[in-house]
């Protein structure tokens, strides 16, 4: 690690920081002045049963009759001590909430992903390598046909195939190895299309590039050219591919935890929007920007580790004196 | 002890594959050799035979299918290349071979030394990774004893830290020096074969000569036939004992170098020969003379423009580089004043400074006795009406979208001079100045060649009548024949309307015949100035006499003198034919 790449992993955790702060601020705001007034229609819903004096309390506790800046700071400073407030509706912990249903849509949005990267890369593999007569054509269409079936169709393709019908797994039980395994690649099958996409066209770029030519000339098999010369520089844009799309990956375990009858963060974002806890959303929300930035943050942090010539731009350079030959110009430093 | 032996072994290990061969004389031989793409003809049966240890030079300009040749001898035709007829390789007929069967000959008997060392290893892996690919070839088991090996190679092409090279990746590395490792990475398996599609038209002038050298030298060394591709006649006389000259994909003329050379038969042979700038030193004199008089007498009026000791620095990584130093010149109107020198040497950011692109951070420069200095945006319009640029590559610099009509009326709207009819007039009469027929106005760029491209961008230059042409290397991205055609409309030009020129060139033949005055740029300062005449006939310094050491220069003085007399003004016109 040189001191080059510390200062630069420095300043972007720096912008990431600020970034999770504004989009707080933004989150509250947005959710402040949304229609519809949660005091009136959740708490003083008759089918609710609160009685007025318990209805003061939780606006007390709330703090909801102060005004929304003294408000938003609470809020802000409760989250930055990682106090996320209380929930109306049931009156626990938001964090409590969150952290039982945490660890299933990780494992869920984990392993979705892994399996996404499989595919991809088998089918990128297979683009590459495989003779042009034994379907290449075929493999480059799956992209496309992945991307435009929709999640909860192969879910529930899924599910009546392997659970119903050869029952493989137990409906009933979802949070089964393989009934995780089965949510998994129904959300990694699209995901894995956008990933393939990308990295087959890159792959494509790179084999036309000379040094992949150059490479044949030395005897190297298609094998080892995509291994070995391709891969590398083609993935460079694939970690930039998922770092946009983490979004989605949550959002799509949303669609296959109900799919899937699975309890996660999915059904607590169900529950609190229909009955307006702004505390839990405001939670979520915040969350979500804060994996969004740490996502992106790696992958910023990963590029330099992946492509030596981003450094070019902090790192020293190697000049030859005695060859007398200039060597690049550093101005014309490439910083893809 | 037993693997130093064993190192030596590889290291002298001149015997390959080849020399257990049949055929003692022959080592590569094409038959009727044809390429097509889809149902398009690229190279017509094509035929030529190179020797054990000899060297043959295939020469073409671009479209002439050299590229096309070396690449089907390799058998790595992009996909939907096919290749048909014969190349006989050490008795075998390669094209019929299966990928599977010929994929052992590729490094180990056949090495490959590409035309741009920049491309062409992988940027992501360091240069040992891909080096170590090469010592696979070797067979030999093991790799410390391969690591020694690719060390031993690197300092035998002239790199003088071999482990520090082995480390680097390939973009800390110079033109040159990549271009030396994959020469080393080429010749380590100790192929029969070499070969090299223009293994130095991407390099500066004095390393293009040492790369050849040291081309020349592992092939009389480790005894390895050389197919060499360039497009540089000189070139390829000076390095090959045979050349075959290429258009359009069929063979004009071949045979033994020095008569192809000296007295070539085709009248494509005899052109490409006549509009080599380095092979014919008087070839544009004629037509350059009326600004050389102005010069040489007392007539020369006040210049054109004022360089005055100018000085521009960039901080790169907190290091402050001095990118130009100190520069000074006058350009008397009317007259040609050429900036040479390799690349990184200033010329560039010079001229950037010169046309108000950037401001120099000392110094002052005039056009036309007015300060360009701390001038506003407005003003400084006023003065590029005045100061136009024709950039390098015509490919590059032309939006392809857009028809030449517009091209080149875009800065008669831009400037708004004139009515809409006086515009469309103008635009004519500039096409026309530069040689262009009307009919081509409706054209988009994709549809014209380089030289037609190159003209366009002239004219586009030309419509709102400047007094001053910055031409940053106007030829170079241009076949030899374009190039005698872009010259002589550019010296036509001169002396139709007295403009004058800033010639940015790397092309010291065609520099000298036409500019008048020149200045030698190394490291961001001006080593040497003065007249062409000067310079080029009694350099006082050591790098203008290394610059000029390098430009090949084919057999020897006498011959192509010899060759140049033969022919003669109307052969030529013949040849255009």
């Amino acid at each position: 690690m040189s001191n080059a790449y510390l200062t630069y992993a420095a300043k972007r955790l720096g912008q990431a920081v600020v970034v999770i702060l504004l989009a707080y601020v933004f989150t509250f705001v947005v959710v402040s002045i949304l229609p519809g007034d949660p005091i009136t229609s959740v708490l003083r819903n008759p089918q609710n049963g609160f009685s007025e004096q318990e209805i003061g309390e939780i606006i007390a506790a709330q703090g909801l009759d102060q005004p929304v800046l003294v408000q938003l700071w609470h809020s802000l400073s409760g989250f930055l001590t990682g106090d996320l407030g209380v929930s109306m509706r049931s009156n626990r912990p938001v964090s409590t909430l969150i952290a039982e249903v945490i660890p299933s849509t990780l494992i869920l949005a984990s392993s979705g992903l892994a399996v996404a990267l499989f595919l991809a890369f088998a089918v990128a593999y297979g683009t590459q390598v495989l003779p042009k007569r034994y379907g290449q054509g075929l493999l480059r269409a799956f992209p496309s046909l992945f991307q435009s079936t929709p999640n909860f169709v192969i879910g529930l393709f899924l599910i009546h195939l392997f659970g119903f019908q050869l029952r493989l797994f137990r409906v009933i039980e979802p949070d089964s190895f393989w009934a995780t395994l089965f949510a998994a690649i129904t959300i990694g099958i699209p995901f894995s299309a956008q990933i393939a996409e990308v990295l087959i066209a890159n792959l494509d770029h790179e084999a036309k590039q000379e040094y992949a030519s150059v490479a044949r000339s030395r005897g190297i098999g298609q094998r080892r050219l995509f291994t070995r010369h391709l891969l590398k520089p083609a993935s460079l844009p694939v970690v930039t591919v998922i770092a946009l799309t983490v979004g989605e990956l949550l959002g799509n375990s949303l669609i296959t935890e109900t799919v899937f009858g699975r309890t996660g963060l999915g059904s607590l974002v169900q529950r609190s929007v229909s009955t307006q806890d702004l505390p839990v959303l405001q939670a979520i929300v915040s969350l979500g920007a804060v994996v969004f930035v740490l996502v992106n943050l790696i992958a910023d942090l990963l590029y330099p580790l992946l492509d030596p010539r981003v450094k070019m731009v902090v790192g020293k350079k190697y000049r030859s004196t005695a060859a007398g030959e200039p060597s690049l110009d550093p101005t014309k430093a490439v910083n893809p | 002890m037993a693997s130093q032996d064993r190192l030596n072994t590889h290291l002298t290990a001149i015997k390959t594959v080849a020399s257990h061969a049949a055929n003692p004389t022959s080592l590569v031989r094409a038959e009727n050799l044809s390429v097509s793409y889809g149902g398009n003809k690229v190279v017509h049966d094509v035929s030529f035979e190179l020797g054990r240890g000899k060297s043959l030079a295939l020469i073409g300009e671009s479209g002439s299918g050299k590229s096309t040749i070396a690449r089907a001898v390799l058998r790595l035709l992009p996909s939907g290349g096919h290749a048909s007829g014969k190349v006989v390789f050490d008795g075998q007929d390669v094209l019929s071979l299966s990928e599977r069967q010929f994929r052992p000959l590729r490094g180990r008997a056949i090495g490959f030394v590409p035309q741009d060392p920049g491309n062409s290893l992988n940027p992501v892996r360091t240069i040992g990774a891909q080096a170590m690919e090469a010592a696979a070839l070797t067979d030999e088991p093991n790799a410390s004893i391969r690591k020694e090996l690719i060390l031993e190679t690197f300092a035998q092409v002239g790199l003088d830290n071999p482990q520090r090279v082995y480390d680097s990746y390939p973009h800390q590395l110079s033109g040159g020096m990549l271009q030396r490792v994959l020469i080393g990475l080429a010749v380590l398996p100790r192929p029969a074969l070499l070969v090299a599609d223009e293994p130095t038209s991407a390099l500066d002038v004095t390393i293009q000569k040492r790369i050849l050298d040291l081309l020349t030298r592992l092939q009389h060394d480790l005894d390895i036939s050389l197919l060499l591709i360039t497009h540089d006649l000189a070139i390829a006389a000076e390095r090959a004992d045979q050349l075959v000259v290429l258009k359009d994909g069929s063979v004009q003329e071949a045979g033994k170098t020095a008569s192809v050379f000296s007295s070539p038969t085709s009248a494509y042979a005899r052109k490409l020969h006549a509009d080599v700038p380095a092979l014919n030193p008087n070839r544009y004199a004629k037509l350059r003379d009326p600004g050389f008089r102005l010069l040489d007498g007392k007539t020369a009026k006040a210049p054109k423009i004022e360089v005055n000791s100018i000085t521009k620095t960039f901080e790169v990584d907190g290091k402050v580089l001095t990118a130009v130093d100190d520069v000074s010149f006058a350009v008397p109107a009317g007259t040609t004043h050429a900036l040479v020198g390799e690349s990184g040497s200033g010329k560039t950011t010079t001229i950037r400074l010169l046309l108000g692109l950037d401001e120099p951070d000392t110094g002052s420069i005039s056009v036309a006795g007015d300060d360009l200095a701390g001038r506003s945006q407005k003003d400084l319009r006023a003065v590029w009406r005045h100061l136009q640029l024709v950039y390098q590559n015509p490919f590059t610099s032309l939006d392809p979208t857009w028809t030449v009509e517009r091209l080149v009326r875009e800065p008669l709207d831009r400037f708004k001079i004139g009515t809409a009819a006086e515009r469309t007039q103008q635009v004519r009469e500039a096409l026309t100045n530069v040689g262009l027929a009307d009919h081509l106005l409706s054209r988009k760029p994709g549809a014209l060649s380089g030289g037609q491209r190159q003209r366009v961008a002239i004219a586009r230059s030309l419509v709102l009548k400047p007094d001053v042409i910055v031409l940053d290397e106007p030829t170079s991205a241009l076949d030899v024949s374009v190039q005698a055609d872009i010259v002589e409309v550019l010296l036509s030009l001169q002396a139709k309307l007295g403009l004058t020129y800033v010639f940015v060139s790397h092309d010291l033949a065609l520099v000298r015949q036409l500019a008048h005055t020149v200045s030698v740029m190394q490291r961001g300062r001006i080593v040497e100035h003065g007249t062409v005449g000067d310079i080029f006939d009694n350099p006082s310094h050591a790098y203008t006499a290394t610059l000029l050491e390098s430009i090949p220069s084919g057999l020897s003085g006498d011959t192509s003198e010899a060759a140049h007399r033969r022919v003669s003004r109307a052969e030529r016109k013949e040849a255009f034919a």
